[in-house]
């Protein structure tokens, strides 16, 4: 053992205070200097690498501040071996701020030149009641701004999720689009839906409009659903513990929106069913399929007959119910699973609408006739196709076809006799479209429709549309 | 509605006689943290790893398959710092699993056990798909694998507590090995120090960082957003003013700009792996590193 007497010397001589010591010749004193000197090497040497340790430490933190210049600086290359900064707690960079909390909030800007060949106002398609608050505006000629959503999104606490999107129409009237909560602690692959909400019929009818790939809703959607149904309610969705996606859902709401009707009761006012599976094919591709249905009531209000009412003269009512059943399919395929660079997207849906219930013929008196009530019914149905090809990380192009089937129609004698029968007539319209995606947050497209809905006319679309998404970052579903 | 019923049931019964799994099962988002999970948790553990090499973890797509495994799983390990802000919040959203949300042991960000980079003071979209936690790469800094792994450890004690020595015994197997591989790394990287890069995107910033080089700039003229032909004209430019060591891109990302710019500057374009199985030779978190810096030495000239 160095006995303390030698550790104070030593120490002392590696403050660089030493005092010229006495040399003798002695072996003792010999060994004493030996063992000092060694001390010494031992000391400086550790304070060197307490030195360097200090500098490299130094140099990360500042190197950890200054995050834009540090690549050029030379001076950051000096610490390659610098030992690791010790884990510092997550980053909270609003520590005490009011803000802090504020739920993620997103904008979406959107603007439209159209040019309709035929006038947009008078547009409806032949033969198919449609939902005459949304689906028969095909929106003004000219330069027209879209709606403005803003969307506020947040975890509610530990137990729910919470989401509003207000839609700002040009008219300066607003809507609450979307208002719900659900749950995200269930487990077992359960989730509670309460509030408005887009249902979940479908596949187009809960993407928001800034998301869809065309400017304007498939025919289908835009006659059966408008330009998407949402209603007020509650919605459960179960995913199956399974490697492959199978999901099961349904819904009961106040039948709010057409294709039903706002009504003064109790219980419930529509009713929704929905099943998805969906997997991967291959690395590339993945799909999901589904099929729903609908089924909800009118008392007339909301559901617009005004191609019958063209067509015969009078003014007529439909009050009864209303089922919606639909498939729908969406495939989605890019190279190596990678869609950043090139991605190709297919969508398809058929649906099948069934009224049943009375029409009131001629409420108006408009022939003389008077207000006719009689059983009538209706089985319509439609589908669409739809393609888009993202060839360029900016630039995609897309097609789209839809096409009615005007189905059968029972109408009363009465009815009948007046003009109130099947159109011999199939709807059908081509879409093309190609837009350019600076980002992620902002779209400029080209679209063209040649429309051909209505019996006898054709009405060549143009449209030039912006969509610019500001604040927090969207996630989209598949 | 009763066809609907009876295929419920019938699901229902098929979930119920599936037997309970005696292992975590894991969804990694990343290959890279797929990979960590595998080292740590053996065969206590089964992973399905979310994404590959190839696939740009920015844009993946929600997909179905995705939903139903985070339906399944007992722990997601993912990235963070909003890597995945594009597709996670869907799929946590939509998959009615409890144990995985957001302050639930099953959340685990990668992202939130070290220190990061280029943390922004100010964010602003006009900057690209700027990420306002820092950078999220992080796992291309071997020392941060070690930090995540310690943490990755702790959380799969307390998920599957019976097992908590089985991971222990393997994490410090691991650490071992992998602290033994650092320092190996960091002596053969060592003529790497200074090397001035030009990486795709701000993804090797970590790697740039620990080995000492430099990144001179990026063929994205802003994080997210592709090179357009005047940009890169302007970086042709630039590097002929002041010539970089080598181009780089990562596995995943359009080689097309890269050996373009190397075409008419002269240097040396380089794949990385930037994770695991981004190139044949990285099969593993080990080999991921040895390939690196064996390609990135390789074009390495002699100073």
């Amino acid at each position: 053992m160095v006995h303390p007497g030698i550790i104070a010397a030593a120490i002392v001589v590696a403050l660089g205070l030493a005092p010229a010591a006495q040399a003798q010749a002695n072996p003792e004193l010999d060994e004493i200097r030996q063992q000092i000197k060694e001390l010494k090497d031992s000391y400086e040497s550790r304070i060197q690498a307490l030195e360097k340790r200090l500098k490299d430490a130094e140099d990360a933190a500042a190197k950890a501040q200054t995050t834009a210049t540090q690549a050029q600086s030379a001076a950051a290359q000096t610490q390659a071996s610098a030992p690791p900064a010790p884990p510092e707690p997550p980053q909270a960079s609003q520590q005490g701020s009011p803000n802090a909390f504020n739920p993620a909030i997103s904008m979406i800007l959107n603007g439209t030149y159209a040019n309709f060949s035929q006038d947009p106002a008078k547009a409806s398609v032949t033969g198919f009641l449609s939902n005459a608050n949304t689906s028969d505006a095909l929106g003004p000629r000219g330069f027209s701004l879209g709606e403005s959503e803003v969307t506020l999104s947040s975890n509610v606490d530990h137990l729910f999720y919470g989401q509003a999107t207000f839609a700002f129409e040009p008219d300066n009237t607003f809507s609450l689009e979307e208002a719900f909560a659900q749950t995200t602690s269930l487990g077992y692959g359960l989730t509670i839906k309460g509030g408005r909400f887009f249902s979940a019929i479908g596949y187009e009818n809960s993407v928001h409009p800034h998301a869809w790939d065309f400017v304007d809703p498939s025919l289908v959607q835009r006659v059966f659903l408008g330009d998407n149904y949402a209603d007020d309610g509650v919605q459960v969705s179960w995913i199956a513990p399974l490697p492959v996606f199978v999901e099961i859902g349904g819904g009961v709401g106040r039948g709010l929106n057409p294709p039903g009707s706002d009504r003064d009761k109790n219980g419930v006012g529509a009713g929704t069913l929905f099943a998805h599976v969906g997997d991967d094919i291959g690395t590339g591709g993945s799909y999901r399929v589904g099929v729903s249905m609908l089924r909800t009531s009118t008392d007339g209000t909301g559901t617009s007959i005004a191609d019958i009412d063209d067509r015969t003269g009078t003014t007529n009512r439909f009050v009864g119910d209303t089922q919606l059943y639909g498939v729908d399919f969406v495939y989605k395929w890019a190279p190596e699973g990678n869609p950043k660079y090139q991605n190709f997207k297919l969508v398809g849906e058929w649906f099948q609408q069934r009224r049943s219930g009375d029409l009131i013929f001629d409420e108006t008196g408009a022939l003389g006739i008077g207000p006719t009530p009689e059983a009538f019914m209706l089985k319509q149905f439609g589908w669409y196709l739809q393609g888009v090809y993202q060839f360029h990380p900016e630039w995609r192009v897309g097609l789209r076809y839809d096409q009615l089937e005007e189905g059968s129609w029972n109408a009363g004698p009465v009815a009948s006799a007046n003009g109130v029968v099947k159109p011999d007539f199939t709807p059908r319209r081509y879409s093309a479209m190609v837009d350019w995606n600076p980002s992620e947050f902002s779209r400029l497209r080209l679209q063209f429709n040649q429309d051909k809905s209505q019996i006898g006319l054709t009405d060549n679309q143009v449209f030039l549309q912006y969509i610019f998404s500001l604040g927090t970052h969207g996630a989209h579903k598949f | 509605m009763r066809i609907v019923w009876t295929f419920a049931i019938a699901l229902a019964a098929l979930a119920g006689s599936i037997p309970a799994q005696a292992t975590v099962s894991i969804l990694a988002c990343e290959p890279e943290w797929a990979a960590l999970s595998k080292e740590v948790g053996g065969d206590k553990v089964s992973v399905y790893q979310a994404t590959t090499a190839l696939q740009d973890p920015h844009r993946i797509e929600a997909r179905p398959s995705l939903i139903a495994h985070t339906r399944s799983a007992d722990l997601l390990v993912c990235a963070g710092a909003d890597l995945e802000v594009g597709w996670l919040p869907v799929l946590l959203q939509t998959s009615g699993n409890s144990k995985v949300q957001l302050g639930q042991p099953g959340y685990f960000m990668a992202a939130d056990f070290v220190n990061k980079l280029e943390v922004p003071t100010a964010v602003d979209r006009a900057q690209g798909d700027v990420h306002p936690y820092g950078n999220p790469h992080v796992h291309l800094d071997p020392r941060n694998i070690s930090r995540v792994a310690a943490a990755l450890v702790e959380r799969l004690g307390k998920i599957d507590a019976k097992n908590a020595a089985y991971y222990q015994a393997r994490y410090k197997d691991f650490d071992e090995r992998w602290t033994k591989a650092i320092a190996q790394w960091q002596a053969r990287a060592a003529p790497l120090k200074g090397m001035k890069l030009v990486p795709y995107h701000k993804d090797e910033v970590y790697l740039i960082n620990w080995l000492g080089m430099v990144e001179m700039m990026n063929i994205e003229p802003k994080p997210g957003i592709p090179p357009s032909a005047g940009h890169l004209s302007e970086m042709l430019a630039k590097l002929q003013a002041q010539p970089a060591d080598v181009i780089t891109r990562g596995a995943y990302q359009d080689p097309k700009a890269a050996e373009w710019l190397s075409e008419h500057t002269k240097i040396p374009a380089v794949m990385l792996p930037y994770t695991v199985g981004g190139t044949p030779e990285a099969k593993d978190l080990f080999s991921l590193f040895d390939d690196t810096i064996n390609r990135l030495l390789k074009v390495r000239k002699p100073a």
